[in-house]
């Protein structure tokens, strides 16, 4: 199977992230987009890896997943918090780092 | 012992004294510090005397001796040793120091019984010979600069010794600073001395600078500018006189002492030390001799006019030393040295005399209120008379054979020196004329009102003392004597000075009668053997015609000033009126010290005010602001981005990231 | 030994963190005598004879990069260093005497600022130099921020602080570059080192020396501070706390000059003769530009401060001369300069505790009830004037001559700063001291003499001073050698001596 498939499904799916984080102002809904990108990442890693024959891109593709599970639980943690103090769940009424 | 282990000692005295008396200010009564500071004093006269016999028991050619104590800065070259210098010319000042200030502090001990101040004046007082000393004892440059700024100092701290007077510590500080640029014109003669020598020792330099120069090269003539730049501004010389008037603020004795008879004449043994230099310059010298000249005569007009009485008596000082400095600049070195030390008597009595008049006027100083002191101060207002004897010249006294041995010698080296004989003279009228100006007008007459006390009740004035200058009330707690104060009628120990003085100003002369003894001039040969200029010399005949011609000079000018003051009273304010301008042109000391505030006072000060104002605010902030503003105006673009949108940040990332794809593809391309 | 000098200090400053209350106080000032006592060790030890480092200490640190942990003492630093230990005993003491505000953290950092400074002076590697240099900064920082005061006519103590530290950081940084470029340049590919001694040996090609030699000067000149460079010392001054002040005053400003000894003059001997007459220049300005401020000013730090210039200028003025005896004069003149500003700033101390103004149009009169201060001032304030037959006037005196010597219009052009301390000092002296009061009211306020407490602090450093006027040669002949070699790496071994043969020769001319 070509690998170019691979390929362009992984930049649709980033694609699809990408923008999401750029539009929706939910951070439940940026999060889920974050994960999309991630993955989109991890699918090219996959598809490169099998291609050029060497394991070490599913390692990565391994490794991202992990980092990726921390962060879903940091901004799930987040997310929670923000809700328990009664703050809007909008990035763009959460902007204190204004320089 | 050696004579340089008694000059030695003669240091050592006065400095144990000041340091003594300083350290025991609150333990010991006021009439031991002035028993230890008079005593100290005393104790260096001995000492010096004893140096004298020392020397005196040598052979004339070998009467020189260099005696130093310990590295004081030798590296680098300069060789800077703690040594001091012993020949006849400096035994002679010692001798004269020494002497002067022993009275002096024996009138004081009486003068400042009164005083808050007593241990502060007696170690100051100390202090000051100790320094005047160190100044004639000097063995090198360096430590003549020392004792050159030390007497500068110490006379800082007397002229501001009520220092509550704003007049006092003004007049303080212009003396001082007047005295620093003094100093550096030795501090720069030193330096070009050690340029052209490689040295700073007397016996170095001298023995050295005749191989080295020719005669009137540059340098050379610019060394002995600079030594005279140090000499005008110590010696009250004319451009930088005006200190000395002002300095009569501090007490009367300190005038007495350091601004008639010892330190003012400083710039006087300068020159006669290095007349080996002066030799070699003779331009340099001439323009000492006429700068000597201006001086006498413009201070004699000024003393023509003054209404105050001690700082008349101070213009005739700078008057006299004009005549000093003449002398020794032409060439008459034992002549100019021995006026030195009759006008050290004289004019000592003369500031003695006067403090005890200003104290019986309740500090008053004005000569216009005073009249009738004759009958009221007998005892005062004798030595008062000796003393302007003295200074006026009459016959037989010290200042007739001193003066006019200077001006036998400018006539006898001819040709231009004439000049210097011929306005000696008028200087001289000047000087009778002014001198018994004062005498007429203080001593005979009607007994003023603080006179007529004195005489009926036998009390001094008793009135709230003021300031003579300003009319300000004296604060009596810094030590200004209060209605307490004595005078010389009332001590004995002011008396005995003044007595003393009053016989030498009268017969200090006949120890160098023309032809007759000559002693000065037969000690201090050897000094100036090495001087071309001290083969001149005039022959006993022309001594007596310069002595008969001065004689006359001085009868006129007594008899003129008898017929103003006496005979026709109301001539003074008639002449006054008939030559306003010229009197306010004197009265105003022909606006030296206007010219100087213009020349320099005022533009350093408008100066420091714009570097305050506008170069301290513009440039040197501008700096930093001009900075701070540069990098503010550059945070301000990043301020911006940074706008806490979390979408714009990914934006911001996600077109960098982009951005950074497409430059790599278009690489690979 | 010298490792005692060094971390004496600091170590004594860590224990006094754990102390309470006036003991704080005492425990650093302990410290600090301690300190000194080794110093003094250290001085009577020195073989005066030597021109070279005694009392070393080299063990490599950062072998990677060339950096040694190399101390050592010679004629330059030998009595800076004894100078830094006395007038921080003063200033401890000063400080131990009054209720401070958190004792711990201030004397703390009084003592951490002691060995920061020691370390500057002592550290004979460039990189260790440049860090105890930064390193002396921290401290200060917050003693002046900290402990300063807020001034209603100027800006706020933290404010002036930053302002003192953007200074002199960018002077820093530029030298830490030039320090970096300098061992780089000089190794040439070869082994790294950061030796003063190794990179003397190595030398510079000219090219290279003549930027180097700008960014080193712009440290030294901002510390120092040199005219144009010193926009931060009037807000700084009249911050700080004044014990802080003294030491700072006098001792910090002489770090800047005896880098130009240590480093500048042997590293780039060639830029240095170049730049000769630029930085006389910069020196002249300083001391003239000092001197019309100082006389001008009516507040009694910044007459302090200004005169501080204007001697900084004739030290610099005395290394360019680049003669053995106008450095003997600066090396002198450096130690003379620290132990008459200390004492002055600890009198203006005292002086505005009585009187709670630091207008000297609002003091005066204060010699009539507290003699003793006012001899003691007396004697400070002729000293700083560089009155003749004190040692200052025999530093003062070198200097200049080297300078008459070797550029004449310099000399006496800087001659007439002479004329102008004389004006300014005593202004002081009298202001404070003599006349009356315009208002009677505050006389009660003045009517004290020194206690006793302040007087154990001023009477030894005012001693020293009349020690040190009875025998200068205590400094000169014990800096002499070195201050000779330094001098000598630039000249190329034309020493004084040679002006003398010069000397002999004409005489001899003359003879003939």
């Amino acid at each position: 199977m070509n690998i170019e498939w691979y390929i362009v499904l992984s930049a649709l799916l980033f694609a699809i992230g990408a923008v999401g984080i750029l539009v929706r102002r939910s951070p439940m809904v940026i999060l889920l987009c974050l994960e999309l990108m991630l993955n989109a990442g991890n699918l090219a890693l996959v598809a490169f890896s099998r291609e050029v024959g060497n394991q070490q891109g599913q390692v990565f593709a391994l490794v991202v997943m992990v980092i990726a599970a921390c962060e879903v639980v940091v901004g799930l943690g987040l997310i929670v918090a923000i809700f328990r103090r009664k703050l809007p769940l909008n990035v763009d009424d959460l902007r204190e780092l204004r320089g | 012992m050696s004579a340089t282990s008694w000059a030695w000692l003669v240091l050592l005295f006065p400095l144990v004294g000041s340091i003594a008396i300083a350290l025991g200010f609150r333990t010991l009564p006021s009439k031991a510090a002035g028993l230890i500071g008079t005593a100290a004093i005393g104790a260096a006269f001995i000492c010096g005397i004893a140096a004298l016999v020392c020397l005196l028991g040598e052979d004339p050619e070998a009467r020189h001796h260099a005696s130093s104590l310990w590295d004081y800065a030798s590296v680098a070259g300069l060789n800077i040793r703690l040594g001091i210098y012993v020949d006849p010319l400096s035994v002679f000042m010692v001798l004269v120091v020494t002497g002067v200030s022993t009275l002096i502090h024996l009138y004081s001990y009486g003068y400042m019984q009164s005083d808050q101040g007593y241990h502060r004046f007696f170690s100051y007082l100390n202090f000051f010979v100790f320094s005047m000393l160190l100044l004639v004892l000097a063995g090198n440059f360096v430590l003549l600069i020392v004792g050159w700024a030390f007497v500068g100092f110490a006379s800082y701290a007397l002229i501001s010794f009520w220092y509550r007077r704003k007049t006092a510590t003004k007049a303080g500080m212009k003396a001082f600073v007047i005295n620093v640029v003094g100093d550096i014109g030795l501090v720069l003669a030193a330096f070009l001395i050690f340029r052209e020598l490689g040295t700073f020792e007397y016996e170095d330099v001298f023995a050295k600078a005749p191989q080295v120069f020719h005669t009137n090269e540059w340098t050379v003539v610019a060394i002995c500018l600079l030594l005279l730049v140090g000499a005008f501004a110590k010696s009250a010389q004319l451009p930088f006189h005006t200190w000395l008037p002002d300095a009569m603020e501090g007490p009367t004795p300190v005038s007495s002492l350091i601004h008639a008879a010892t330190m003012v004449t400083a710039g006087v043994y300068l020159i006669a030390r290095t007349h080996t230099l002066f030799v070699l310059a003779p331009t340099a010298a001439d323009i000492a001799a006429f700068v000597g000249l201006a001086t006498l005569l413009v201070a004699g007009t000024i003393a023509l006019v003054m209404t105050d009485l001690k700082r008349a008596i101070a213009y005739s000082t700078m008057s006299q030393i004009g005549y000093m400095i003449m002398g020794v600049s032409i060439g008459a070195y034992s002549a100019g040295m021995f006026h030195l030390m009759t006008h050290a008597f004289f004019k000592a009595l003369l500031f003695m005399a006067a403090g005890s008049f200003i104290s019986a006027m309740a500090n008053k100083q004005n000569i216009d209120e005073m009249s009738g002191f004759g009958k009221a101060m007998r005892f005062t207002s004798i030595t008062f008379v000796c003393g302007a004897l003295a200074l006026a010249a009459f016959p037989g006294t010290s200042g007739f054979f001193s003066k006019d041995e200077i001006l036998a010698y400018a006539h006898a080296r001819g040709g231009m020196y004439d000049i210097f004989q011929i306005l000696g003279y008028f200087g001289a009228l000047l000087t009778a004329i002014y001198t018994f100006r004062l005498v007429f007008r203080v001593l005979p007459g009607k007994p003023c009102k603080e006179a007529q006390e004195l005489i009926d009740t036998g009390h001094l004035a008793h009135e709230t003392p003021r300031n003579p200058a300003s009319g300000e009330e004296e604060d009596t707690d810094v030590g200004f004597p209060g209605a307490e104060h004595h005078i010389a009628e009332q001590s004995p120990g002011m008396k005995i000075a003044m007595g003393v003085l009053a016989f030498l100003a009268l017969f200090a002369g006949l120890v160098q009668v023309p032809g007759l003894d000559e002693t000065i001039t037969h000690f201090l040969d050897p000094v100036f053997a090495d001087s071309p200029l001290a083969e001149i010399v005039p022959s006993v005949g022309a001594s007596w015609a310069g002595l008969a011609i001065g004689a006359a000079i001085s009868v006129v000018g007594i008899g003129i000033a008898y017929w103003l003051y006496i005979l026709r009273p109301e001539m003074p304010a008639a002449l006054i009126r008939r030559f306003g301008w010229l009197h306010t042109f004197l009265v105003n000391k022909w606006y030296f010290d206007e010219l100087i505030d213009v020349l320099v006072v005022r533009p350093a000060l408008a100066i420091g005010r714009f570097a305050n104002r506008f170069f301290e605010r513009f440039v040197v902030d501008g700096l930093v602001t001009g900075t701070e503003e540069t990098v503010r105006g550059a945070s301000s673009v990043a301020h911006r981005l940074q706008n806490g949108f979390v979408r714009s940040y990914a934006l911001i990332l996600i077109a960098g990231f982009a951005g950074l794809a497409l430059y790599f593809l278009i690489v690979q391309s | 030994m010298i490792n005692v000098l060094l971390w004496a200090p600091l170590a004594f400053g860590i224990v006094g963190l754990f102390l309470r209350g006036k003991a704080v106080g005492w425990w650093a000032t302990l410290g600090t005598v301690v300190t000194l006592g080794v110093a003094i060790g250290m001085v009577l030890g020195f073989d005066s004879g030597s021109s070279g480092l005694q009392y070393t200490v080299d063990t490599p640190w950062i072998s990677g990069l060339g950096v040694d942990y190399s101390l050592g003492i010679d004629g330059l630093n030998l009595f800076l260093i004894l100078l830094t230990a006395l007038l921080w005993v003063g200033g401890t003491a000063f400080a131990a005497f009054r209720e401070q505000e958190r004792p711990q953290l201030f004397f703390f950092l009084m003592l951490l600022a002691e060995t920061a400074t020691l370390g500057s002076f002592l550290a004979q590697d460039l990189l260790l130099f440049v860090l105890f240099f930064d390193f002396m900064l921290v401290p200060f920082y917050f003693l002046f921020g900290s402990w300063g005061t807020d001034r209603k006519d100027g800006p706020t103590a933290s404010a002036a602080t930053l302002k003192m530290m953007i200074y002199t950081l960018i002077g820093s940084l530029l030298m830490l570059v030039a320090a970096i470029a300098t061992a780089i340049i000089s190794a040439d590919g070869g082994h790294l080192t950061f030796s003063i001694a190794d990179l003397q040996r190595q030398g510079l090609p000219l090219d290279s020396q003549r930027w180097i030699f700008w960014f080193f000067a712009a440290a030294f000149l901002v510390k120092m501070p040199a005219f144009l460079l010193h926009g931060w010392m009037p807000d700084a001054y009249r911050a700080a706390p004044l014990p802080v002040l003294a030491v700072f005053s006098g001792v910090l400003a002489k770090v800047g000059a005896y880098g130009f000894l240590r480093i500048v003059l042997p590293l780039f001997p060639e830029a240095t003769v170049e730049f000769q007459e630029v930085v006389l220049v910069i020196a002249l300005a300083s001391i003239l530009y000092g001197s019309v401020m100082a006389f001008t000013q009516t507040n009694v730090r910044l007459i302090g401060g200004y005169s501080s210039v204007a001697q900084l200028g004739f030290i610099t003025a005395g290394i360019f001369a680049l003669r053995a005896d106008g450095a003997d004069g600066a090396v002198l003149q450096m130690v003379n300069h620290g132990l008459v500003v200390a004492p002055l700033f600890i009198i203006v101390a005292i002086l505005v505790e009585r009187t709670g103004t630091e207008d000297i149009r609002e003091m005066g009169g204060m010699a009539l009830r507290a003699p003793v201060l006012a001899a003691l001032f007396l004697i400070v304030a002729l000293a700083t004037l560089a009155m003749p037959g004190s040692a200052n006037f025999i530093g003062e005196f070198y200097i200049l001559n080297g300078l008459f010597q070797s550029k004449i219009v310099f000399a006496l052009i800087a001659i007439s700063g002479v004329a102008m301390s004389a004006y300014y000092a005593l202004r002081l002296y009298q202001a404070t001291m003599h006349n009356r009061l315009p208002s009677r009211q505050n006389q009660g306020l003045l009517s004290r003499e020194i206690s006793l407490r302040d007087g154990v602090v001023l009477a030894p450093l005012v001693l020293c001073i009349v020690a040190l006027a009875l025998y200068p040669q205590l400094i000169l002949h014990r800096t002499a050698p070195t201050v000779q070699q330094t001098v000598a790496s630039v000249t190329g071994g034309k020493a004084p001596e040679a002006q003398l043969a010069k000397e002999s020769s004409k005489s001899e001319l003359a003879q003939k």
